[in-house]
C-alpha cells in the first residue's frame, strides 16, 4: 500500500469539508443571543460558506455556545454520535473552558473537553462576532496548510 | 377593604404584621388556610402572584408565605404561614386558585414540602437526582461541588479545596 | 389511530433540537394529527440561582443579576437594584432615574424585536427574520457606548443609581436610532399573507382561562383585560410619563403579534417624552461606592414587582446581619405562560401548529428555570 496515496485522500477530503461548513442549530443558553445576529443580515455568515441546517446526518459541524447542564450534555452528545465523519467542535465563550460565573453550582458542568473531543476555543463572555469570525478563519488557515 | 381585615382578624385569629401604600402583611394559623383562601377570593383577589419558601435552621420551622393581588382594589396581600421542619406537610390550595399547582409542584422538588391534595407532584427540573432536597439549609452544596466535579491533583483546582 | 400491537396511542417528543423551538420540549400523545394530551418539559437550563447568590455580596451580585434572563438583561438589573434600595431605604438621584427608564424602554424594545423575529423564521417568512435582526443592531450599539457591552452591561444598574455618567453627545445618536425603529415597524405593518392565513383564529385563550392560569404581560392584554405594573403600581417615574394600553380582545396568536408591534410604538414615544427633560446633578447615592464593604441591617423583608417585556417579573428579599443575604427568590412570567398554559392551548390542535403556538407566547426557557 502507498502510504503517501492515503494521506492525499484524507487531506483532500478535509479540505472539501473546510471550504463550507455547515452547522447543526443547537443552539442553547448565553450564546444564543450571539449566534442569531451571526446568521443574521449584518454580520453574514453565509459569505463564508456556513448555513444552519435542521438535520445532524448534514452537518459538518456543533457549536456549543454556553453553559450546559446535566440534563443536556446528554443530548449533546446523542447528536455529536449521529453526524458523520470528518466532523468539529467548537466551543464559544468561557464556561466551556472552566466553568465560567458559575463555577460552583450544582447542575452544570465544568470542562467540556471531559466529555466532548474540542476543535477550537473562544473565549468571552459572549465573544464579540468579529471574534467568532476570527476564530473560524484560523481553523480555516490551519487545516489548508 | 377595612371589612376584608376586619373578618380576617375576628373570625379566623389572623395578626397583622406591616402595612404599606399598596401592601399588607399578615400572619395567619396552618389550618385556617382552606377558609381564608375561599373568602379572600370571593372579594376579588383573584390573582395568584407567588410562592415563597424559607428555610430557618435555628427554630426548627418552615415558613412559606402566599402574595395575592386584587386588580380593583390595588392591594397586595402577603400571608405568612410556619410549618414543622421533621414532618413538613400542608393542604394544598390548587382547588381554589389553578395557578398555584405549579408553584407548589416546584417547592416539593426544591424543599420537600409535602401539598395533600395536589393532583400532580412529579419532578420538575432535575433529571436522575437521588439525593436530599438541595434548597435546605442542612445540605451543604458547596462540598457536594467539589467532590463531584473537580479534584485535588490537578494543580490549577488546589486552591478550592482549603 | 392506535399502535395495533400495544393498544396505545404514539408518543413523541417535540425536542430541544426542533429547529422550531427553544431550549425546551414538550411530550406530545398524537391520535393521527391531532394532539390529545401533552406535558412540558423543563429543567434544561437549570443552574441553582437563588443558591449561587446567597454565597456572593451585593456587588457581585449586581453583576450576576444580568445572567438571569439572556434576552433582556437591563431589565432585571433594574428588579433587584429596585428590592435592595427597598431593603436598605435610600434614595436615588433624580437624573439616575431618567437614565434608568430610558435604558428599560430600549430593552424592551430589542427584546421584542428577538421576539418577532424568531416568530416569523419559525413560520416560514425568512426575511422578517433578516430584518428585525438587522435593525436590532443599532440598538446594541447604543447600549455599548452607554454600559460597556452590547449584550451583558456589567452591572451598569446598581442599588444606588447607575456607575456611569451618559456620554456626551448620546441624545442626537438616540433620535437617529428612534428612526431607524420606526422605519423597521412600518415595513411590518404591511401585512404578509402567508403569516397572516397561519396565524388567525390559531390557539385562542379567552379571558377566564387566562386569569384562572396566571397569565400576565402582552398575553393578558391580548384577551381583553387592561392590566399593567406600570399602571396600577408605578415605580421610578412612570406616573409623570403618558403612555397608552394596546389592548385586544380576539385572543388568538395573531392579535399577540399585533400587540407586539403597537407597545413598540409606544415605547419609543415614552423614550422621546423624556429625552430633552433629563436633569443635572449626581448619578449615583453619595454613600454607596461600588465595590467597597457593605453590611445588610438584621431581619427585614421586601416584595417587588415589574413590568418586564413578556409580563411580570417579582423578586421576595430577605436579609440578615452581614454581607450576604438570607433568601432571595425569584419568579419570571414564563414559569406561567409555558407550563399551565400551554398544556390548556395544546389539547386538539393539530402538529403543524404547535410552533406558532409556541413562539407566540413569547416564553424565555432561562427564566422558567433559573
Amino acid at each position: 500500500m502507498n502510504l503517501e496515496k492515503i494521506n492525499d485522500k484524507a487531506n483532500k477530503k478535509l479540505k472539501k469539508v473546510v471550504k463550507s461548513i455547515w452547522v447543526f442549530n443547537w443552539f442553547n443558553s448565553c450564546g444564543f443571543t450571539e449566534i442569531l445576529p451571526v446568521v443574521g443580515s449584518r454580520w453574514d455568515m453565509e459569505r463564508f460558506g456556513l448555513i444552519p441546517v435542521p438535520s445532524p446526518r448534514q452537518a459538518d459541524c456543533l457549536i456549543i455556545a454556553g453553559y450546559q447542564t446535566m440534563k443536556s450534555i446528554k443530548r449533546a452528545k446523542l447528536i455529536y454520535e449521529q453526524m458523520s465523519s470528518p466532523k468539529i467542535v467548537i466551543a464559544l465563550g468561557s464556561c466551556p473552558v472552566s466553568g465560567g460565573m458559575y463555577w460552583d453550582s450544582y447542575n452544570t458542568i465544568k470542562r467540556l473537553k471531559d466529555y466532548l473531543p474540542v476543535d477550537l476555543y473562544i473565549p468571552g463572555c459572549p465573544p464579540r462576532p468579529e471574534a467568532i469570525f476570527d476564530g473560524i478563519s484560523k481553523l480555516i488557515q490551519k487545516s489548508t496548510n | 377593604m377595612r371589612n376584608i381585615i376586619l373578618t380576617l382578624k375576628s373570625k379566623f385569629g389572623v395578626e397583622i404584621l406591616k402595612e404599606e401604600k399598596k401592601q399588607i402583611w399578615l400572619k395567619a394559623d396552618k389550618k385556617n388556610l382552606l377558609k381564608i383562601c375561599s373568602l379572600i377570593k370571593k372579594n376579588g383577589f383573584n390573582f395568584f402572584s407567588s410562592l415563597t419558601a424559607v428555610d430557618i435552621l435555628e427554630k426548627n420551622v418552615i415558613e412559606l408565605i402566599y402574595h395575592i393581588w386584587s386588580e380593583e382594589k390595588k392591594t397586595i396581600l402577603n400571608i405568612k404561614i410556619k410549618i414543622d421542619r421533621e414532618r413538613p406537610e400542608i393542604s394544598s390550595v390548587s382547588n381554589v386558585y389553578d395557578a398555584s399547582q405549579i408553584h407548589e409542584r416546584e417547592i416539593r422538588e426544591l424543599f420537600g414540602v409535602n401539598f395533600l391534595g395536589n393532583p400532580d407532584l412529579s419532578s420538575l427540573f432535575l433529571e436522575d437526582w437521588s439525593g436530599p432536597a438541595p434548597f435546605l439549609k442542612s445540605f451543604d452544596w458547596r462540598n457536594y461541588v467539589r467532590k463531584k466535579f473537580y479534584s485535588k491533583e490537578n494543580k490549577r483546582e488546589r486552591g478550592y479545596f482549603t | 389511530m392506535k399502535d395495533l400491537n400495544k393498544e396505545q396511542y404514539q408518543e413523541f417528543l417535540f425536542g430541544p433540537a426542533h429547529p422550531g423551538s427553544g431550549n425546551f420540549s414538550v411530550k406530545i400523545k398524537l391520535d393521527g394529527e391531532k394532539v390529545i394530551e401533552s406535558k412540558s418539559d423543563p429543567g434544561y437550563l437549570h443552574r441553582g440561582f437563588e443558591k449561587l447568590m446567597e454565597y456572593r455580596n451585593i456587588w457581585q451580585n449586581a453583576i450576576l443579576s444580568d445572567r438571569i434572563c439572556v434576552f433582556e438583561p437591563l431589565a432585571w438589573n433594574l428588579l433587584f437594584a429596585e428590592a435592595m434600595e427597598k431593603l436598605i431605604n435610600i434614595e436615588i438621584p433624580e437624573r439616575a432615574k431618567y437614565i434608568r427608564v430610558i435604558l428599560a424602554e430600549l430593552s424592551r424594545i430589542q427584546s421584542h424585536f428577538i421576539w418577532l423575529g424568531a416568530f416569523f423564521s419559525a413560520s416560514g417568512f425568512d426575511a422578517g427574520f433578516k430584518i428585525a435582526f438587522g435593525y436590532r443592531d443599532y440598538i446594541l450599539d447604543l447600549f455599548s457606548a452607554v454600559t460597556g457591552g452590547r449584550v451583558y452591561p456589567a452591572g451598569y444598574i446598581c442599588p444606588g443609581g447607575v456607575r456611569k455618567d451618559l456620554p456626551r453627545d448620546i441624545e442626537s445618536k438616540i433620535l437617529k436610532v428612534l428612526g431607524k425603529i420606526r422605519e423597521a415597524v412600518s415595513y411590518f405593518e404591511k401585512e404578509n399573507p402567508a403569516f397572516v392565513s397561519r396565524t388567525k383564529g390559531v390557539g385562542i385563550l379567552k379571558l377566564e382561562d387566562a386569569i384562572r392560569l396566571g397569565a400576565s404581560g402582552p398575553v393578558l392584554r391580548a384577551t381583553g383585560f387592561r392590566q399593567d405594573v406600570r399602571k396600577s403600581e408605578p415605580y421610578e417615574i412612570y406616573q409623570k410619563v403618558a403612555f397608552n394600553l394596546p389592548v385586544l380582545k380576539e385572543g388568538d396568536a395573531y392579535s399577540r403579534f399585533k400587540i407586539g408591534l403597537l407597545e413598540i410604538a409606544e415605547s419609543v414615544k415614552i423614550i422621546e417624552q423624556l429625552l430633552d427633560k433629563i436633569p443635572s446633578g449626581n448619578f449615583i447615592n453619595a454613600k454607596m461606592k461600588f465595590g467597597a464593604a457593605f453590611n445588610f441591617p438584621d431581619d427585614r423583608e421586601v416584595y417587588v414587582r415589574n413590568e418586564i417585556a413578556r409580563g411580570e417579573g417579582t423578586m421576595y428579599v430577605k436579609s440578615k446581619a452581614g454581607p450576604k443575604l438570607e433568601r432571595i427568590k425569584i419568579k419570571g412570567p414564563s414559569f406561567l405562560h409555558l407550563i399551565p398554559v400551554l398544556e390548556f392551548l395544546l389539547k386538539g390542535t393539530e402538529v403543524a401548529d404547535i410552533p406558532i403556538i409556541y413562539w407566540s407566547l413569547n416564553g424565555c426557557p432561562a427564566d422558567m428555570d433559573r
